[in-house]
């Protein structure tokens, strides 16, 4: 489908330059793009990135960022004080609860849908499913909106390595076209096809996509189409992405930023994410599985929340001292929360009606939280918000104006519904 | 039954507004189709009615068109058309070197007359109907192409079908894959099947088009409303409404309603009593354990829908959306744009010439084939894609110039395999039986292949990872770049003569005469690399494959 944006379009200005950029971004590779000073300023500049943690299979919001002590709902983990004075989370959090003045609680998500499949669609895009129309989801949205046409980074880098819940953890360009598909890891933490084959050398390498953008460039001549445009800009691309696989390698890192992390899978990913945000890389997707705790809530939280818990603070400390804080945006979603009501095998289920989501970093007011549920947590007592109230807010936080629109065919359509007003007491 | 979705009220008002502003947009800017006048007779063959009326058109905006393409280029065009594959450097040679004034028209009938046409024409149908789904009813459609069955024929087997006859299995599965999703099965069959997308007025009435309301939307729901499945099999209730919230909440019942408006009179069938569903459940558990085909409703709404769509002889939304459809796919761009916008605030570009084809099918018993091959034989179709002219690059509604389209994923895969076969491997002496043999294989191959890459939608990109996978990818290095005997890199091995080896390597995977130029810039490669030649043809092959040339139908 169509989707332009409502500016001056960027594809109609690189498909006319998109051959030719085929020779500037071929010997990409010797450039270290960790120390490329146009991508430090790129980032001084004011460039926002996003990483999100996808807590796969629903976290509890009651373990987490709303406890209900004492109550008949509480469970058995405690409250804890936060450095900000009236915000209690739950005892699994202690780390987060001294680093809340960089983090805002929403905690009045009604999202209405139950089941993993359909809500984790709408948590990942944000609106409802149309039949006639496939959505972008945010990291394909952000790719486009915060990414540059020409990077040589990708834009959107998912991680999702569990089986668990995968087929729901969606990555879908939609509209928006391949050029914002995610390169997708779920088999391990290095991308495919990054690595040059033994049997070409890198000059080969090089120069045989040379002799391919002259062939190509002939071809070209007196054509013009946008899909012809995109197939060389993909080639374009190819160089300097390669150069980015050592992103994905985390030895060369040292042993104290490792430790900070810790050994689990997750914070390498979260750890990964942290090297390619700092590399230009808008949109990084580290999903966590499997949250999904019908039976054993409490041995399940244990585990994921201490973990979730390290990983968070070792990535607001890190970002922090790299300075990259106040442009990345760290956001926490799950498809939904769980009940309140604790089952006869000391499970919770799925629950939609009350819960919570955080937003981290960049553009927002920390040590806030926006909302509140009912004592048990059973409803939305203030501040009821949906799916597109926290993609609106997140946009926002981002500098994006979240009713600007693309035009798909002859219809508009804007990033979050119409209608929808971000959580301005969350911003900064 | 589908209670609708409700979006908050506000938000349907706001949208509709922002979207009434758009449209008058459009409309200020859209030139209103010529009123009226009378068609060219009925009795001309549809490629001289495409030329006339776009010869027509371009003749008023003052407009030449791009020239004919030459040989080569319509040769590779019209075979990737109609029989998914480009031609190999020996049939372009023989095509090129053919002195037969007839040899465009003969080549045509030809392929049309092939088991690969069978194969391409299922191949697209399928991909298009059924995208979106994880159905497939490429067996089906190979078998109704093979008899060249009528199009409205399809249409009823596709959504009517009766499982008992063998010549209709895998029609079903148009349904199947869309059974759940009672919505999605209803716009699927409207943009299909009438190039209309009538999810707009689901929530409210179209802000667009005037005389499209909720009432279409639910009307054409209807259609489908009474439809369940016992597994594999699906039956019809004989009872059952549709209601709806309007914007203003108030509930309606829907009235089985034609996109036309047309109401169609039914049988009144009361709602049964709890019992009777009981029991009508029971039966259904029954058929579904026992896979046995629910018995025929003795009214079906589905078979109401196929009565109602074939007797709109005014509006033609039937006959219009498959031409459009067909113009779009040949072409590059529809005569209404975008293809499920066929409604009156969306004219066509040619609107005499929609309504002539629509007519010209409608008469000839919806005839896909004499559709198709009126396209392929127009001038039109012929034309060059590569505008050279001083003047400036016309609209591409007005078809003065060839647009470039990407090739569908078999497509490129096929073109792929055989590009990096040595040509020699289908000699001319070869049986047209033995090369449709030896082509079902390469197109296998090329299908497998072809799963790494997307199909082309509007406005397609091409991502990255097709560029990462062809430029690092090890299986595609030792497929495509294989030494061996009978692969083009192997023959490149073969020959001394530097330019020889460029002329070959250019042939062989283009399937046109080399330009100096390209034999210059293969050879310079080739000779830096005296110490690697082995390495260096494998390149020039990867170059070759992977130009633009090679992934687009021009």
């Amino acid at each position: 489908m169509t989707a332009h944006s409502s500016g001056v379009s960027r594809r109609s200005f690189l498909g006319a330059a998109a051959v030719g950029a085929g020779a500037v971004a071929a010997d990409m590779t010797a450039l270290d793009v960790l120390r490329s000073p146009l991508l430090a300023s790129e980032l001084k500049r004011g460039e926002k990135r996003v990483i999100l943690l996808w807590l796969a299979g629903g976290a509890s919001q009651l373990e987490t960022f709303d406890p209900k002590p004492g109550r008949p709902t509480g469970g058995p983990y405690r409250a804890i004080p936060t450095a900000e004075p009236g915000i209690h989370v739950s005892e699994l959090m202690p780390k987060f609860a001294q680093r809340i003045k960089h983090t805002a609680i929403i905690r009045s998500l009604d999202t209405k849908i139950a089941d993993h499949g359909q809500a984790a669609r709408l948590m990942h895009i944000g609106r409802r499913d149309e039949p006639s129309l496939r959505y972008p989801d945010l990291g394909a949205i952000l790719a486009r909106e915060l990414g540059q046409a020409d990077s040589r980074v990708p834009d959107y880098v998912n991680f999702y390595t569990a089986t668990e819940g995968r087929g729901s953890g969606i990555s879908q360009a939609g509209f928006l076209g391949a050029r914002y598909n995610a390169m997708f890891l779920t088999e391990q933490n290095t991308p495919q096809n990054l690595h040059k084959l033994e049997e070409i050398n890198d000059l080969d390498h090089v120069e045989r996509a040379e002799l391919r953008n002259l062939l190509t460039a002939r071809f070209a001549r007196g054509r013009e189409s946008a899909p012809l445009a995109s197939h060389n800009e993909a080639y374009a691309r190819v160089r300097g992405l390669m150069a980015s696989e050592k992103l994905f390698d985390i030895s060369g890192e040292p042993q104290r930023i490792r430790e900070m992390y810790g050994p689990t899978l997750f914070g390498e990913q979260a750890l990964i994410a942290r090297r390619l945000i700092e590399a230009g890389v808008p949109f990084v997707k580290v999903s966590r599985a499997w949250w999904d705790s019908h039976g054993q809530n409490f041995e399940t939280h244990l585990e994921l929340v201490t973990e979730l818990d390290h990983v968070m603070s070792a990535l607001v400390d890190d970002l922090q001292a790299r300075g990259l804080l106040e442009h990345t945006l760290i956001v926490t979603l799950s498809e939904f929360g769980r009940t309140p009501v604790i089952n006869a095998s000391l499970g919770r289920d799925h629950f939609a009606s009350a819960w919570s989501v955080s937003l981290t970093g960049c553009g927002i007011r920390g040590g806030t939280v926006y909302g509140a549920s009912d004592e048990d947590g059973q409803t939305v007592k203030d501040g009821k918000v949906g799916a597109g109230e926290v993609f609106a807010t997140i946009f926002q936080a981002l500098g994006l104006d979240h009713q600007k629109h693309y035009e798909v065919g002859i219809r508009p359509v804007p990033l979050t519904d119409i209608g929808t007003k971000p959580i301005k007491e969350v911003l900064a | 039954m589908f209670p609708p979705v409700g979006l908050p009220l506000e938000t349907v008002r706001m949208r509709c507004l922002l979207y009434l502003g758009c449209c008058a947009l459009v409309a200020l800017h859209s030139v209103r189709a010529a009123a009226g006048g009378e068609l060219l007779s009925p009795d001309a063959p549809p490629e001289q009615a495409i030329d006339h009326y776009i010869d027509t058109r371009l003749q008023r905006v003052g407009v030449s068109p791009a020239p004919q393409a030459d040989d080569a280029n319509l040769l590779r065009r019209t075979m990737l058309d109609l029989v998914g594959r480009p031609p190999t450097a020996l049939e372009a040679k023989a095509y090129l070197a053919c002195q037969d004034s007839a040899k465009r028209l003969q080549t045509v009938e030809r392929l049309m007359a092939s088991p690969a046409f069978v194969r391409q024409q299922a191949a697209e149908f399928d991909a298009w109907l059924m995208e979106g789904t994880r159905g497939n009813i490429r067996e089906y459609l190979a078998k109704a192409f093979r008899e060249n069955r009528s199009w409205d024929r399809m249409f009823r087997e596709l959504i009517v079908g009766e499982p008992d006859d063998p010549k209709q299995q895998g029609a079903i599965r148009f349904l199947a894959a869309r059974a759940k999703d009672p919505d999605k099965l209803t716009n699927d069959t409207s943009v299909l099947f009438f190039g209309v997308n009538v999810s707009c007025a689901k929530c409210h009435d179209h802000p667009l088009v005037d005389d499209w309301k909720q009432d279409h939307y639910y009307g054409m729901l209807s259609f489908f409303s009474r439809t369940f499945d016992v597994g594999e099999f699906f039956g019809e209730r004989e009872y059952g409404r549709v209601s709806f919230k309007t914007v203003e909440g108030e509930s309606r019942d829907a009235k089985l309603m034609f996109l036309t408006g047309a109401v169609i009179d039914e049988p009144a069938t009361p709602e049964p009593d709890d019992k009777a569903k009981k029991e009508e459940k029971k039966k259904i558990d029954e058929l579904r354990k026992n896979k046995e085909v629910p018995p025929p409703p003795l009214y079906s709404r589905r078979a109401a829908l196929i009565e109602a769509a074939l007797h709109d002889s005014e509006q033609a939304f039937f006959a219009k959306a498959i031409v459009n459809h067909l113009f779009n796919r040949l072409f590059g761009r529809g005569l209404v744009m975008p293809v499920d916008q066929m409604h009156a605030e969306s004219p066509p570009s040619h609107p005499e010439l929609l309504a002539w084809l629509a007519r010209d099918l409608q008469t000839h018993g919806y005839d896909l084939r004499r559709l198709i091959r009126g396209i392929v034989l127009s001038e039109a179709y012929a034309r060059s894609s590569r505008w050279d002219s001083a003047a400036q690059r016309p609209a591409e509604s007005l078809f003065a110039v060839a647009l470039i389209r990407p090739l569908k994923p078999w497509q490129y895969g096929t073109q792929l395999k055989l590009a990096a076969t040595d040509c020699q491997q289908y000699p001319a002496e070869m049986s047209a039986e033995e090369m449709d043999n030896r082509m079902q294989q390469l197109e296998a191959a090329g299908r497998a292949l072809g799963a790494s890459f997307e199909l082309p939608g509007v406005d397609f990109q091409v991502g990255v990872d097709e560029a990462l996978l062809l430029s690092n990818g090890e299986k595609i290095a030792n497929d495509l770049l294989a030494t061996g005997d009978g692969s083009l890199v192997g023959r490149l091995a073969q020959l001394s003569d530097a330019r020889a080896v460029a002329e070959a390597a250019i042939w062989n995977v283009f399937a046109r005469p080399p330009a100096d130029d390209e034999v210059k810039a293969l050879t310079d490669y080739r000779s830096q690399r005296a110490d690697r030649i082995e390495a260096a043809r494998r390149q020039m092959v990867w170059a070759l494959l992977t130009s633009s040339e090679c992934r687009f139908n021009y």
